[in-house]
């Protein structure tokens, strides 16, 4: 049997983990999340196990096959320990000449990431831009651990806050504490984490109490929460066995979207696992502390990451929203008091408990802590970015990201999803907080940041989330399902060059309308986008309107592609029309037929000498 | 669907935090789609009206009351896919499918969705077919993606080569060599083992070719039996307490002769398997071996 009897069962494990640990071992460590594995690093993985077996170096050298670590666009990625080397977009040739190297103890200079300006080699993962200026509170976690092993979680002192925090066993204190952090919660509203489990924790019904791990990350261009669930999931659960202990709730559920298959792998394995050690479950480490956690995996419903629908949705019924009050934390899940967290809200618990309230007070300005965001879309380095609260927005998208992924220029960001809205360029300087951003008409939201180029259409962009938000509209409010299929078809003409200055005063009638009549968030938010985008890209509607000009380029209706004098009769784009509207010898300059084509820029995306213009 | 199986299905998820979301799921990985004659099943074996299933069958993406093809394109549509051209994606799978989103071809391959947000948003746009992600993905590419999931994704026999090789597995308690050179399987020595399921007990052969679910037994077990496995030469258990990370059923540890460890899922029809070289040895033992320790 594996179960731990006792509390000093644990620490004597946890310490003799520790010290059997042998951190100067040569590691080759493989992040295979979602995106490593869409990237190739299963391929890598079996390469390195089959080099490592086949020449008998399981002594030498150690795999640990891990989550994100936040690079995704340099994956398959390799980093070796102790040094920290880090390789990116490795082959399985490149593979077996890191481990050749790692022999000799040397680096294989050619494969490591060059720095474009000064030539030189970056060898550290710390040296690179992208996470030298990032401070990886949560997502450094990540590499350090192998997320189906719990002795890696416990080897990095994991479950010791809550062990602590059991054997003194005092609620009041804890929530004292994570109200000193400041912490307040990352799925976008921010409210403050220590008075929500203060409400909880006082309301006393003797019939039990629900605390909820919400992880129906939907909001799209999001994906930090995935990073977590794959790559850390204890962290998770020690989070929710110590809101458990403050706030005296006795069951818990981890709800966690469909799409998302490696995270319910890796949530059931650790669930598992943690119940096999005696950290969950019945009698807590024979302390008498009951609590266990079921996995519930949604089914597609975007509108299930409000907390009432969410609730809903865990009760096996449609995830209709309701109203509120009664809160949750009065009435939730089969009428029991409920606390709704979000997946970085209670990866952050253990952490506050391990290096304590006022050292993680410490980081950030305005807010405290860190916030991870999923900086993509136009930008040149894509992937997972944490820093500390109160950094400028333009550090997060120059500095880190390294700006603008094309030749042209970065336009906007929007953050929030769905119910957030775009950053125009000139206010990149403003600091991320949760009152920063809504000042000027964005929200933190769970932590998407869509960067956007001189070639985005923001009426496109305001299309795309009203459609979105249309489809996704429960339809149990008029206001919302109603409103949001108007507001999208307003949209559509404009977009098609149909629209009209009423158009535009119609959609600002509806926004208000939408806020102040729907009943839950996602109707109350849904226009967002397109104030935001008013606010800040007028001059782009009124383009569409009176000009009828789509000046990104991108409105079909609107456009018109031609073929231009850099064109050197390579027959890529005469092969890719699927309309067959190109015509042309070879190393003549081919002519598009206006009358056949459909304006898909399949040619756009195929010619590699900038021939195509788009009007 | 046979009635007897949704009672199967009903019974295992009886008593669940929300049953009824598992109990679709089972039923749709089981035929593709939710048939009529299953939900009234379903509502007859939980008390739960009709109405209620099928709001929940139809307010729920992931389910449909329409038979699926064989093959499953998924193009994802979130924003970070969005503004690197996704939409051009579902017109070309659209044009070389014949079919738009939500729809299904005539000969019953090929089932085109889209997704709100697969989660790889740095890598898009994204394209999921049958459980395979493509990243970056580009409408010239489309018809190859097409073409090789119709094939099933076969690999050439070359590529398979460069992906498997065979395993030298050991028992992690007394050492002795666990390939058996007098029966081969695949051409190769296959892992002899004891496995027991209630009381019925005979030797299982399984190939030693990673990756391979080849395998032989003198008893015939149906697929859903857990199995005790136990070395032949000196009978211990096999079987540890860690979970399998496919079916959450408990794996079988064995050790290679260097260092690391082979887990095996003791579940019959499961066979999913899994190297471990992170020098903790043979995890389910060593946990095991350190909490009797301490």
């Amino acid at each position: 049997m594996c179960r731990l009897n006792s509390i000093e069962n644990f620490t004597a494990l946890q310490e003799r983990l520790i010290a059997e640990s042998h951190p100067d071992t040569p590691t080759i460590v493989i992040p295979a999340g979602t995106c490593g594995q869409a990237s190739g690093a299963l391929n890598l993985v079996l390469t390195a196990q089959h080099e490592i077996l086949s020449r008998g170096l399981q002594n030498r050298i150690r795999l640990r096959v891990t989550g994100c670590h936040g690079f995704c666009e340099m994956e398959p990625s390799v980093l070796v320990e102790p040094k920290g080397t880090f390789y990116p977009k490795v082959d399985p040739a490149g593979m077996r000449r890191i481990i050749d190297a790692l022999l000799r103890n040397d680096v294989v200079q050619d494969l490591l990431m060059a720095d474009g300006s000064s030539g030189r080699n970056y060898e550290n993962l710390g040296d690179l831009p992208f996470f030298r200026y990032q401070n990886r509170l949560l997502l450094s976690q990540n590499e350090k651990i192998d997320p189906l092993e719990i002795t890696d979680y416990v080897k990095l002192g994991g479950y010791a806050a809550f062990v602590r925090l059991l054997e003194h066993n005092a609620p009041g204190e804890i929530i004292d504490e994570l109200k000193q952090s400041g912490l307040r919660g990352r799925g976008g509203a921010g409210f403050s984490t220590g008075m929500k489990w203060d409400f909880l924790a006082r309301e006393k019904n003797g019939k039990g109490k629900y605390l909820v791990c919400n992880a129906d990350e939907g909001d799209p261009g999001a994906y930090m929460d995935r990073s977590i669930l794959e790559g850390n999931p204890h962290s998770i659960i020690e989070g929710m066995l110590i809101g458990a202990l403050a706030t005296g709730a006795d069951k818990g559920i981890l709800y966690v979207r469909t799409e998302y298959p490696l995270a319910i792998k890796h949530l059931g394995t650790a669930l598992t696992q943690a119940r096999k050690f005696g950290l969950l479950g019945t009698n807590i480490l024979n302390t008498g502390i009951s609590f266990d956690i079921s996995l519930i995996k949604g089914a597609g419903a975007f509108v299930c990451g409000e907390e009432t629908a969410l609730m809903r949705s865990i009760e096996g019924r449609m995830g209709e929203p309701r109203q509120r009050p009664p809160f949750p934390v009065q009435k939730g899940i089969s009428s029991l008091p409920t606390l709704i967290n979000n997946v970085e809200t209670w990866a952050n618990i253990p952490v506050i408990f391990r290096i304590g309230a006022r050292e993680y007070a410490s980081t950030g300005t305005g807010d405290t802590g860190t916030k991870i965001f999923s900086l993509v879309g136009k930008i040149k380095h894509t992937g997972l970015v944490e820093v500390p609260m109160g950094t400028p927005v333009r550090e997060l998208i120059y500095t880190i990201g390294g700006g603008p992924s094309g030749k042209v220029g970065i336009k906007a960001v929007q953050t929030g999803g769905p119910s957030g809205g775009c950053i125009p360029a000139e206010l990149f300087d403003i600091p991320i907080s949760y009152e920063g951003l809504s000042r000027v008409g964005s929200i933190m939201g769970s932590g998407g940041m869509i960067v956007m180029d001189e070639n985005t259409c923001m009426i496109d962009v305001a299309r795309y989330f009203m459609k979105f938000l249309m489809d996704e509209s429960c339809g149990a409010c008029y206001v919302c399902r109603k409103g949001t299929q108007r507001m999208f078809e307003l949209l559509d003409d404009i977009a098609a060059g149909k629209g009209s200055l009423e158009h535009l005063d119609l959609l600002e009638e509806l926004s208000l309308t939408l806020k102040d009549a729907s009943m839950c968030g996602l109707g109350q938010t849904a226009p967002n986008p397109v104030l935001s985008t008013l606010r800040y890209f007028r001059n782009e509607y009124l383009e569409h309107i009176e000009h009828k000009r789509c000046p990104a380029g991108v409105c079909k209706e609107l456009i018109s592609f031609s073929i231009n004098e850099l064109c050197t009769g390579c027959m890529a784009c005469v092969k890719a029309c699927p309309e067959g509207a190109i015509t042309g010898e070879k190393k003549q300059r081919h002519s598009i037929d206006q009358d056949l084509c459909t304006r898909c820029g399949a040619c756009r995306s195929v010619c590699r000498f900038d021939a195509v213009d788009v009007q | 669907m046979n009635p007897e199986h949704i009672e199967k299905i009903v019974q295992r998820h009886r008593g669940e935090q929300g049953a009824l979301f598992a109990i679709l799921e089972d039923i749709q990985n089981h035929c593709h789609y939710l048939p009529e004659d299953a939900l009234r099943k379903v509502s007859q074996l939980t008390g739960e009206s009709l109405v209620d299933i099928f709001g929940v069958a139809t307010f729920y993406k992931a389910f449909s009351l329409k038979p699926r093809g064989n093959h499953h394109v998924s193009v994802c549509l979130g924003t970070a896919c969005h503004v690197r051209s996704a939409p051009g994606l579902v017109d070309e799978f659209t044009q070389q499918l014949g079919i738009t989103p939500g729809e299904t071809t005539g000969d019953g391959e090929f089932t085109l969705e889209t997704v709100n947000c697969l989660g790889a948003c740095a890598l898009g746009p994204i394209v999921l077919v049958d459980g395979r992600y493509f990243s970056n993905v580009k409408r010239p590419d489309v018809k190859k993606i097409i073409s090789r999931a119709g094939a099933g994704f076969r690999e050439s026999t070359a590529e398979r080569a460069g992906s498997s090789f065979p395993l030298e597995v050991v028992c992690p308690h007394c050492r002795s060599a666990l390939l058996d050179t007098q029966n081969l399987i695949e051409d190769h020595p296959a892992i002899s083992l004891m496995a027991s399921s209630k009381g019925t007990s005979g030797w299982v052969r399984l190939s030693s070719l990673f990756g391979s679910r080849c395998h032989e037994s003198e008893h015939a077990f149906a697929d859903d039996t857990q199995l005790s496995y136990s070395c032949p030469t000196c009978g211990r258990i096999l079987t540890t307490a860690t979970p399998c990370i496919e079916c959450g059923f408990p794996v079988g540890s064995l050790a290679f002769s260097g260092g690391g460890s082979l887990h095996i899922c003791s579940l019959w029809g499961c066979r999913s398997h899994r190297i471990s070289l992170n020098g903790l040895g043979s995890p389910g033992v060593a946990h095991e071996e350190i909490v009797t320790r301490v």
